[in-house]
């Protein structure tokens, strides 16, 4: 089976990107035979829909789990539709400790679609609408 | 007929509440105005004047994309080429032959900006285009008590996204035109027009071909940041700026001045902070106030 984690690097001693959409690679595992090889994921980059484009990558890759800090309702949704399932909750770790941690079982399985948006900073692009002082 | 929009970059920092202060003065003046909120995303000169929206003038709509499963072959060139990545497909010919075949494409109409780009390019022609509505405009007619006269006539023009799409540059465009044609109409001497916050698509809509904008600003670090944002865009269109300093005696305005002599624009207009602005700002008698003292 592979698995897709959301990393900040090329390799596995690299931090888990904790954001899903915005990972700037996704490293696919092997969990039977422990080969892994990193994809570069281009959606990271996008002004909006950067969850659904790498959850469609995920898919893509062929992959049946994901594992990820973070993740907003546009890419559960995805995922959940292709039969994905998802681990999150990976925070401020390497991907080779994620990986030990999904393995033990110590990682939780997103079953509902979350409230709100995603991680990024969606169609607004981030500039408030504050009180001015 | 004068077109001029207000606008600011940051938020928060009293367009809309510059617009009406504006569009006084012009009826005190004996002006016809028209004003038109394009912040259509949370449009609320209507709060701030005191009434309720008024009849819709204009609905507007937007096209969507809409499969025919009888003609789609489930190629996927419409999921990788989205730019909105507004489509997927949840098994796809592409994810190395471990599942069963190609799942139809789904589409995911809040994320859709509506280019059209999948119906273009899909070579089966199975993408139908469907008209959504996806904001209205508002008019409504206000009695302004006036010096000169016993009450002018202001006409407020309100679009109003319904969030059907995520980004509301159609809307503004065509609460616009609607402002322009009743403005034309009604022989009116300006036409102000309100935009929204930042700098995105539809601040941009309410900028192109005005004969010039006001900027808003505060004197904060920020209201200066965004303030050098704004010029720049504002320059970039051939728009020429004046420049709305509010609250000028709170603050630090040194960081606005440099802007302003960094890009040779005069501070036009400086409203100091006063609780009496404050007080009909939020009890929406905005439409009463006039900092000009220009009668009795």
């Amino acid at each position: 089976m592979k698995l897709a984690i959301s990393s900040t690097g090329k390799d596995l001693n690299s931090l888990v990107d904790s954001r899903f959409g915005r990972c700037p690679y996704l490293l696919v595992v092997d969990t039977e035979t422990k080969d892994w090889q990193a994809a570069d994921n281009v959606s990271a980059q996008s002004a909006r829909g950067a969850g659904v484009g790498t959850a469609q990558k995920v898919i893509d890759l062929g992959c049946s789990a994901v594992v990820s800090g973070n993740m907003g309702p546009n890419a559960c949704r995805v995922l959940q539709s292709a039969g994905i399932k998802i681990y999150t909750g990976a925070f401020g770790i390497t991907v080779a400790q994620a990986l030990k941690d999904y393995n033990e079982g110590r990682l939780t399985e997103l079953k509902d679609v979350p409230p709100g948006r995603g991680c990024g900073l969606g169609g607004r692009w981030g500039r408030g609408r504050g009180r001015g002082r | 007929m004068q077109l001029i929009s207000v606008t600011g970059g940051k938020g928060g920092v009293g367009k809309s509440t510059v617009s009406i202060l504006l569009a006084n003065k012009l009826v005190r003046e004996g002006k016809k105005v028209v004003l038109c909120d394009l912040d259509v995303e949370c449009p609320n000169d209507h709060l701030l004047l005191g009434v309720s929206l008024g009849d819709v003038g204009r609905f507007v709509y937007a096209q969507f994309p809409k499969l025919n499963r009888k003609k789609c072959a489930k190629c996927g060139l419409c999921v990788s080429k989205c730019p909105s990545h507004a489509v997927f497909q949840p098994s796809t010919a592409r994810d190395a032959g471990q599942k069963k075949s190609a799942d139809y494409p789904v589409f995911m109409p809040e994320l859709c900006s509506s280019c059209g780009l999948c119906w273009h390019i899909c070579p089966q022609g199975a993408i139908e285009i469907e008209k959504k509505k996806t904001g209205e405009v508002f008019f409504n007619k206000l009695r302004t008590p006036n010096s000169k006269l016993e009450a002018a006539d202001l006409w407020l023009i309100t679009g109003r996204s319904v969030g059907v799409l995520e980004e509301s540059g159609p809307v503004v465009t065509a609460a616009r035109e609607f402002a322009q044609d009743f403005a034309r109409q009604k022989d009116a001497d300006y036409l102000l027009m309100d935009t929204a916050v930042g700098m995105h698509c539809g601040v941009i809509r309410a900028l192109l071909d005005v004969d010039y904008a006001y900027v808003v600003t505060e004197p904060t670090p920020l209201g200066a940041h965004d303030l050098a944002l704004i010029l720049r865009l504002l320059k970039k269109l051939g728009v020429s700026a004046r420049i709305v300093l509010n609250q000028s005696n709170l603050g630090r305005r040194d960081w606005v001045d440099k802007i302003a002599r960094d890009f040779g624009v005069k501070i036009d207009w400086e409203i100091p902070f006063s609780q009496d602005l404050v007080e009909a700002y939020s009890q929406g008698r905005l439409g009463r106030v006039d900092l000009f003292n220009n009668h009795d």
